[in-house]
């Protein structure tokens, strides 16, 4: 363990990095800076992180659905803010800040409605199993991906099941089971004849 | 075995067995269950511990795992079946060649488990039929071996002839045990004959106190 502080602010790379672009930079509390920043500027900014602040890897793209927040918790900003907030977090091999690889953080929020960002697959191609899983559990879309379905739910799957607003039973877990079911019994009617013994 | 009932020695010189098809078959049977391990997750690990040689269930007959259903007459779900996973489970169900039995290894495959999840099939028996039930997370090898040996005396009380000419079989009712007592106990012909935690001899006692009331006056 580095005996170093956490920083307290963002690297200089970062800053000069993110110039001109309209964000919020602040310190998280594990000592990682936060961009905030429209979801429409994310991928001009990522790209800049990538090419002038060296940021090589994409270690992390999900999303936090804000449901409970706006329905309970934060009422100032209910309805002000969009409900989904996509975050990526990128790794920088070559520095060092407080004492760990420099990372940075990049938040943007998109809407219930639209819920849709740029693709950073063309920045980081490993980013790709990344987005998709976050669109198979959040339902985002990635504007750009190449092959944008889902990748642990079937494919047919309806829901997004890590929504806040869906139920962690479920809804009709065993649907499309029941239907590959069906159409295989209809198929070969023989085949299960005496064949389910209590 | 005792079905296989050995003739006299001393009858034949070379020795031979007078048995029934039924008991002859199931004893083949028993003896050879061939697993398809059907591992999802940490079951699959006691699973493999107890076809190994430290819990051993080649003294069973039971260690020629094979990964083709095709070669397989006992399905061993261990571990946790999820829904998009349990078209491959019951397409290998479906493979394997009859007569064939499912153990549900551990909680997961026979409950759900703790995973009350949208991805998680709550019971494989919603999709197989179930012989055995383990549970356990993951259960000992112990208990699985526990199971098969419950199974085999399950298969003992089979009756494949009937099955063959397609004749009603003789139907064990749930829960009653029926399958754990011997091949040819037979029905008891009064309840002293029955054990006295059966529960058929506690109902013949039952009804013997009503008819004792009834014959004394008393309302019924």
């Amino acid at each position: 363990m580095s005996a170093t502080a956490p920083p307290l602010s963002a690297s200089a790379a970062v800053l000069g990095a993110l110039e001109g672009v309209k964000c919020e930079v602040s310190m998280g509390r594990d000592g990682v800076a936060t961009v905030e920043l429209a979801r429409e500027l994310a991928h001009d900014a990522l790209s800049r992180l990538r090419d002038r602040a060296g940021f090589e890897q994409c270690t992390l793209v999900t999303a936090v659905d804000h449901l409970i927040d706006n329905e309970l918790g934060a009422l100032a900003h209910a309805g002000a803010r969009e409900r989904y907030e996509v975050v990526w977090q990128l790794l920088c091999t070559t520095r060092v800040l407080g004492g760990r690889a420099e990372r940075v953080r990049l938040r943007a929020r998109v809407s219930e409605s639209d819920a849709r960002v740029m693709s950073c697959t063309d920045l980081w191609p490993g980013a790709a199993y990344a987005e998709r899983e976050c669109y198979d559990m959040f339902g985002i879309r990635f504007d750009g991906h190449a092959g944008l379905k889902r990748l642990l739910m079937p494919d047919e799957y309806e829901h997004h099941p890590l929504r806040k607003d869906f139920p962690h039973e479920g809804i009709e877990p065993d649907k499309l089971y029941r239907a590959w079911d069906a159409a295989r019994r209809a198929a070969e009617p023989a085949r299960d004849a005496g064949q389910e013994r209590s | 075995m005792a079905a296989l009932l050995p003739v006299r020695e001393q009858a034949s010189g070379d020795g031979f067995f007078a048995t029934r098809v039924d008991a002859l078959v199931n004893w083949g049977r028993k003896n050879s269950l061939w697993p398809m391990p059907l591992g999802l997750s940490c079951c699959g690990i006691e699973l493999m511990a107890m076809i190994g040689p430290k819990f051993d269930i080649a003294r069973f007959g039971a260690e020629a795992a094979r990964f083709s259903p095709r070669q397989c007459d006992l399905l061993v779900v261990a571990g946790t079946l999820t829904w998009k996973m349990a078209q491959a489970a019951r397409t290998i169900y479906d493979q394997m060649p009859d007569p064939k039995w499912v153990i549900a290894m551990g909680v997961c495959s026979s409950s759900g488990g703790m995973y009350d999840s949208y991805a998680v099939v709550q019971g494989v028996d919603s999709i197989l039929p179930v012989d055995v039930y383990v549970p356990g997370c993951p259960p000992r090898p112990d208990a699985v071996i526990d199971a098969i040996l419950k199974l085999q005396q399950r298969i003992e009380r089979e009756q494949p002839l009937k099955r063959v000419f397609a004749l009603p079989e003789h139907v064990i009712e749930q829960g009653s045990g029926a399958w754990l007592r011997a091949p040819n106990s037979g029905v008891p012909k009064s309840a002293s004959d029955l054990h006295p935690h059966d529960p058929r001899a506690r109902r013949a006692i039952e009804r013997r106190e009503i008819e004792r009331q009834g014959s004394g006056g008393g309302k019924v």
